[in-house]
């Protein structure tokens, strides 16, 4: 796609409408919560990645139970279960991205029939919440390669210990510890590398523009 | 349907029957109170309590059809399988000398403390599996968007925002459909990995417009009122403390 290319005249409208809803504010002003500070832009992209990949996850959970006989190789697909706690908050920049997202795409994928039912949400929550974690330190100013990683790491490891106590819970501790060590490099494949060529490639396309991110 | 998604199927049947009526977030309590329940005991049976009444309950209460449920929880059961397998291969229990030995394959030795833990933790995920599609198959998603704004205190902008997004899921299915087709075309295998970047460009732009034209009609710019209110109704206690009693009985069954 060249630079500009066919999206130019649209997306002058979109940066002249942000430049509108900038000078004025449609936030309600009293409120401290760190969700205060979203536009509504930002509200919308962060529910539609959940949503683009709570049917992305609707799909996978069929390829991983698919692969259960093979246990436990198949964790090394885990990873794709974390890339909105990753891709939202690289995108979108502010606090509370991450399990926005997350809860988003596990409660879409919840009523598009997950085998792990509601529980789905508890996943969610905890894979959000610990890469939100890792953002929050790094202080939502650094997004690069080795910050994606710890947070995707981070939150493998909660989505570990949540899977432990409500799956594996009479698994021997060497085999949790090889789950985990798939769940990790996964998440880095999926989460961390995944996120950061989906974001160059949504640059290349354009369709980015007009953000501050 | 594209790539066989289950679109979930809320019939005016479903939204008409008492678990449609009854608030989602109730539901969703019940659902979180059973499974931290079902995480106290590795028994198979209260597990398996509730799955029968989970099933009994989508059946009469919840107006499902019973082969829109099979349909719904039969590849499933691979979940189960696998959960089975991964705690009966791989249990703590089977290195231990004390562990009553069962039998022998190869390198493998199975004991009867891994198999009672194995079919307690498949029947676990079995009742999850059931309350999960019964919530589904009851659930309207505006509902529960609804319920969690004017009950939950959840942010209206986040809750509508999503429910905006989650409306897509349609027009998205066409997107993929469209990419697809553009793929076969060029001569390209249909499945991609690259196919989840076409989704997004198109979903962005959806989002972009939808946030336009929200922002545009005072989307969050003040106090709201409501088109569809939603109450606490006698039904919700009822039925919460009628699935609280369930999971104590089934649980004090099982002692």
């Amino acid at each position: 796609m060249p630079e500009g290319g066919v999206f130019r005249s649209r997306d002058a409208d979109l940066e002249a409408i942000e430049l509108m809803t900038t000078l004025n504010p449609a936030q309600p002003s009293a409120q401290t919560s760190p969700f205060a500070a979203w536009r509504t832009r930002d509200i919308l992209l962060a529910a539609v990645i959940g949503v683009v990949f709570g049917v992305v996850f609707a799909i996978w959970n069929g390829i991983y139970y698919g692969l259960q006989l093979a246990k436990p190789l198949p964790d090394a697909l885990y990873g794709m279960w974390l890339v909105p706690a990753v891709l939202a908050p690289l995108l979108i920049r502010r606090p509370g991205a991450a399990v926005f997202a997350e809860m988003v795409a596990a409660g879409v994928s919840t009523l598009f029939g997950s085998p792990w039912g509601p529980d789905t949400l508890l996943s969610g929550f905890v894979q959000g919440a610990a890469a939100e974690l890792v953002f929050a330190m790094a202080g939502y100013q650094r997004w690069s390669l080795p910050v994606l990683s710890v947070a995707a790491i981070a939150s493998a490891l909660g989505a570990f210990v949540h899977d432990w106590a409500i799956y594996y819970a009479d698994v021997a501790t060497d085999v949790q510890l090889l789950r985990l060590a798939l769940m990790a490099v996964s998440a880095v494949v999926f989460a961390a590398f995944g996120s950061l060529a989906i974001e160059r490639s949504l640059g290349r396309s354009g369709v980015l523009r007009g953000r501050s991110a | 349907m594209t790539a066989g998604i289950l679109i979930p199927d809320v019939g005016p049947i479903q939204r008409a029957s008492v678990l449609g009526r009854v608030n989602p977030l109730v539901k969703l309590g019940i659902a979180l109170a059973w499974l931290v329940g079902m995480g106290l005991t590795l028994d198979v049976r209260p597990p398996l309590i509730l799955t029968l009444i989970t099933l009994i309950a989508g059946l009469q209460l919840g107006g499902i059809a019973p082969t829109a449920l099979a349909r719904r929880i039969a590849p499933l059961w691979l979940a189960v399988l696998g959960i089975v397998l991964a705690n009966l291969v791989f249990s703590a229990h089977n290195p231990d000398p004390l562990a009553t030995e069962l039998f022998r394959m190869g390198p493998l030795r199975v004991t009867q403390e891994a198999v009672d833990a194995a079919a307690g933790l498949g029947a676990r995920v079995l009742s999850i599996i059931s309350v999960g599609a019964v919530f589904a198959l009851t659930t309207d998603a505006t509902f529960l968007i609804d319920s969690l704004v004017q009950l939950g205190r959840v942010s209206p902008r986040f809750a509508y925002g999503t429910l905006a997004a989650y409306q897509a899921v349609p027009k998205l299915a066409d997107d993929l459909g469209t990419l697809r087709a553009t793929r076969r075309l060029r001569g390209l295998r249909e499945w991609h990995p690259r196919l989840i970047v076409g989704m997004l460009v198109r979903a962005i732009r959806h989002a972009d417009q939808l946030a336009i034209a929200m922002d545009a009609r005072g989307f969050g710019s003040g106090p709201r009122s409501t088109y569809r209110p939603v109450r606490w109704q006698p039904l919700d206690a009822v039925v919460a403390i009628a699935a609280l009693a369930i999971l104590v009985a089934a649980l004090v069954v099982s002692r």
